[in-house]
């Protein structure tokens, strides 16, 4: 494995194959989870955590792991690894722990995390498994926190929680309940498909 | 050993969950006096700024919490400040909302006439939706909220974020895009103030 392989690893995930646009996974949290910006970047802070660290394991273990039972094995590790996310919040970020509540743990069932198990750390090297999950995770991340970025300012007129919009500006009620994220989703799909395939779908 | 084997199958499957719940329940215990330290200090907190006790550091919280007097009436248990012109009263309440149990702390004056003010302890409810209700916004309505003929009332559906908010007449907004939880909150906190009068308004 090269440092180009690597290079075509993370071009992929941020983009070609990317987790939203191209592979259409992880979709519920991005629906649930990204009218807050704050949130958003802790919640796939957490999925890129635990997609890098069950793809490294994964990969470590992918010898004795017989084929019967991967997939079992795949989630006992990956909810492994988001047990021990939500513990750390628990811990050491009450607060936010407090606000992202049951998300936290329905990281378990992010498609994103299975899907890098199956395809790519079942059948890769320990360190470039690590950095297809690290890189998957970003993929997802700065898809969800341009839609965040959206959601929150036109539905509550903040950033990050601090006021932007002026006064008079109308709250948008529809960006802060779960159908916008349809909306934006669909839209992001659609500029991405059409800049990939040069308008030549 | 064949890899495929159910032999192998079984005791490695039993190995491996073995060692990944035993690594699990490790780190639970090794963060646990952590966890249980935050809660009660996020329980001491909830209770000051429910009773408008302001507070900067954890120590001030500390030293604030010791001269809260807990008193036990009809067998519930208050939480009682005198250190303001009148004594007010706290209580811990518990209820329902849309996806778990809400708790919290409530705080009334003496005469349960208005409420002082409410936190959020924990809950369950959808983050950036019904979560809202642990958002300094919709606590702070509750700050001096009067209590109509013992009520309060909280907006919802069409109604919230329509303007009737009134602190005068008892009326909080309640959560656009969070109907159920709003209308979970109203209930719970029309409970305890029936129940917080019953116990206060019969002792003088």
């Amino acid at each position: 494995m090269t440092a180009k392989d690597l290079k075509k690893i993370s071009r992929e995930n941020l983009w070609f194959n990317n987790p939203i646009f191209i592979q259409i996974l992880g979709i519920c949290s991005t629906l649930a989870v990204t009218n807050l910006l704050t949130n958003t970047l802790i919640m796939t802070l957490g999925v890129t955590f635990t997609a890098a660290f069950s793809n490294l394991t994964i990969a470590f273990m992918k010898e004795w792991i017989p084929r019967k039972v991967r997939m079992i094995v795949q989630v006992l590790i990956i909810s492994f690894y988001v047990i021990i996310v939500d513990i750390l919040l628990r811990a050491f970020l009450p607060e936010i722990s407090k606000s992202l509540g049951p998300y936290v743990g329905l990281i378990i069932t992010n498609c994103i995390l299975m899907g890098r198990a199956e395809a790519f750390a079942q059948s890769n090297p320990p360190l470039p498994a690590f950095w297809d999950g690290l890189t998957s995770g970003f993929g997802y991340m700065w898809v969800l926190m341009v839609i965040a970025f959206v959601r929150e300012l036109l539905g509550f007129g903040t950033l990050f929680g601090i006021p932007i919009a002026p006064s008079w500006f109308p709250q948008w009620t529809i960006m802060v309940m779960a159908p916008s994220a349809f909306f934006l989703v669909a839209i992001l799909l659609w500029i991405a498909k059409n800049r990939m395939t040069g308008g030549k779908a | 050993m064949k890899k495929d084997g159910i032999l192998y199958t079984v005791v490695f499957s039993f190995i491996v969950t073995f060692l990944f719940v035993f690594l699990l329940a490790l780190a639970n215990e090794g963060t646990a006096g952590i966890v249980q330290r935050n809660q009660e200090l996020a329980r001491q907190k909830a209770i000051l700024s429910a009773m408008a006790i302001p507070f900067r550091t954890d120590q001030e919280v500390n030293t604030l919490y010791k001269s809260i007097e807990i008193v036990k009436k009809d067998g519930v248990q208050l939480y009682k400040s005198s250190q303001g012109e009148k004594a007010i009263f706290a209580k811990e309440f518990s209820g329902s909302g849309l996806w778990g149990t809400i708790t919290g702390i409530v705080s009334v004056d003496s005469e349960v006439s208005q409420i002082i003010g409410i936190q959020i302890v924990s809950h369950n409810e959808t983050p950036g939706l019904g979560g809202r209700i642990a958002d300094p916004w919709f606590k702070d309505q509750f700050r001096g909220l009067k209590v109509k003929n013992g009520k309060i009332h909280i907006t919802f559906g069409a109604e919230a974020g329509s303007g009737k908010a009134n602190k005068e007449e008892g009326v909080a907004d309640g959560i656009t895009g969070a109907s159920r939880t709003s209308q979970s909150m109203d209930t719970i906190l029309n409970g305890e103030l029936g129940m917080l009068k019953k116990i206060l308004g019969g002792s003088r």
